[in-house]
């Protein structure tokens, strides 16, 4: 079979790391399950990852927001442990074992909340100054306003993600629009820092997923996982 | 830059002791804060992973063992973050003597025996401000040992068997508390810990941190 060129692998592991990144609302999390089908049915090995999901801390950290004990320092440390936990207990393992790991969120989430949070960048940046470097990034973009409805119309404004931690404004819609905004800002900061392959959200989620599969698909031409 | 190599310009005073399980820290401590109380001063004493926050689960991972050097550290850091932002700080501002039992340097001297990279860890804690008093008590692996696992073996964290040096958790406390000791020493001169001889009597301790401490709260108009 005449491979195609060689693909460079970001990391040393022999499986690969794709993330999906974007907002609250983008679609994510369909996305992520479509793409962990595609790949199945080719007879990859996949696992998913969500963010804030560690069995030690995500309770913590849902707890901790429940009786609005945090402050910025500590919102960002508690994420940053459940993001070490699962890193080294269950994607770095299944990286080394060869997996294709899809990840809901990485550390572009915490680097666009912490610093909407008034963290200085490059002491967040320290935080995850370990974690490997992964083969694609998907960032889902979309505009407020049409988060907005997303989020309105299933889940509702919830009190972290609305922002209302920071005091942006009492009112929960302007504090969800500032906040949401501004975390937008820093993930367009990133697109190009990171190489984000940007994907216009408001595409329909068939359109959306063919784009994904195809970038895929040209790394798994090239036999990498072989 | 981190506040922790620069005078803080706060009202209050910060005194924090360090040092290796059965050094001594906590009882001078005490002494300390039952001579400031009787001479009147605000105190405020806060101790290592205590916090509301997670100190539990922090217990809880320990005992069963789930942790990596860098979740154990980052953990810390959450408990130490939010202690220092709801406690050590404001209290710092109101003008109180701030007792702290381990600090920093606890994290620093630990998490590096653990691997965790030097740096990393001084940057995660680049918030925390400079005691006016920081003082470490020296003693040697062997006598803190003796000290506290006359009656016990050392637990599993304590003893480093994370580290997989040695299966023996005497052995194994041995190597790894003497790597946290090799730390401290580190930090004499890098954060200008006062380093006082834990073999000394309690009372000759107690005199030396008492007169130290005097110093520095006359220099501030304090007089006791």
């Amino acid at each position: 079979m005449a491979k195609a060129k060689k693909f460079k692998k970001k990391h040393d592991y022999e499986g690969l790391l794709i993330v999906i990144e974007g907002t609250d609302g983008s679609g994510k999390s369909t996305q992520l399950e479509l793409l962990k089908r595609a790949l199945q049915d080719q007879s990859y090995g996949v696992i998913v990852s969500e963010w804030k999901t560690s069995r030690l801390i995500a309770n913590v950290i849902d707890d901790a927001k429940e009786r609005n004990l945090l402050n910025a320092t500590t919102y960002s440390l508690l994420y940053a442990a459940d993001f070490a936990d699962r890193l080294e207990n269950q994607i770095i393992p299944a990286l080394k074992s060869g997996f294709v790991v899809l990840l809901d969120r990485y550390y572009y989430t915490a680097l666009a909340r912490d610093v909407v949070r008034g963290q200085d960048i490059e002491w967040v940046k320290n935080l995850y100054d370990y974690a490997p470097e992964p083969d694609l990034i998907f960032y889902l973009d979309m505009p407020v306003d049409t988060l907005l409805k997303r989020i309105i119309g299933t889940t509702g404004l919830d009190f972290y993600e609305s922002g209302r931690d920071v005091g942006f404004s009492t009112d929960f819609y302007k504090s969800f629009e500032i906040y949401q905004n501004k975390c937008l800002e820093q993930y367009n900061k990133m697109k190009k820092e990171y190489n984000f392959i940007s994907i216009d959200g408001t595409k329909s989620v068939d359109e959306i997923h063919k784009i994904m599969k195809a970038e895929v698909q040209k790394i798994l031409a090239s036999g990498i996982l072989y | 830059m981190s506040k922790l190599t620069e005078k803080h310009n706060l009202k209050g005073t910060l005194v924090c002791v360090e040092g290796i399980d059965g050094s001594g820290k906590s009882t001078q401590l005490t002494l300390l804060r039952d001579w400031l109380k009787s001479t009147g001063q605000d105190v405020i004493f806060t101790e290592w992973n205590s916090s509301e926050l997670i100190s539990q689960t922090t217990k809880l991972a320990k005992k069963k063992n789930l942790l990596s050097a860098r979740t154990f550290s980052l953990l810390h850091a959450v408990d130490f973050a939010d202690r220092f932002k709801q406690v050590i700080a404001p209290a710092l501002k109101a003008g109180f003597i701030v007792l702290a039992d381990r600090y920093a340097y606890t994290a620093f001297a630990r998490d590096v025996a653990r691997g965790v990279d030097p740096n990393w860890v001084r940057k995660v804690y680049n918030f925390a401000i400079k005691p006016d008093l920081a003082i470490y008590f020296d003693i040697d692996p062997q006598s803190s040992m003796e000290r506290i696992c006359f009656n016990r073996t050392p637990k599993f964290y304590e003893a480093g068997m994370d580290l997989k040096i040695s299966n023996d958790p005497y052995e194994s406390y041995l190597i790894f508390q003497g790597r946290v000791i090799s730390e401290y020493q580190k930090m004499v001169d890098e954060f200008g810990l006062v380093k006082l001889d834990a073999k000394e009597s309690i009372h000759t301790k107690q005199i030396e941190i008492r007169r130290r401490l005097k110093e520095i709260l006359n220099a501030k108009g304090v007089n006791i």
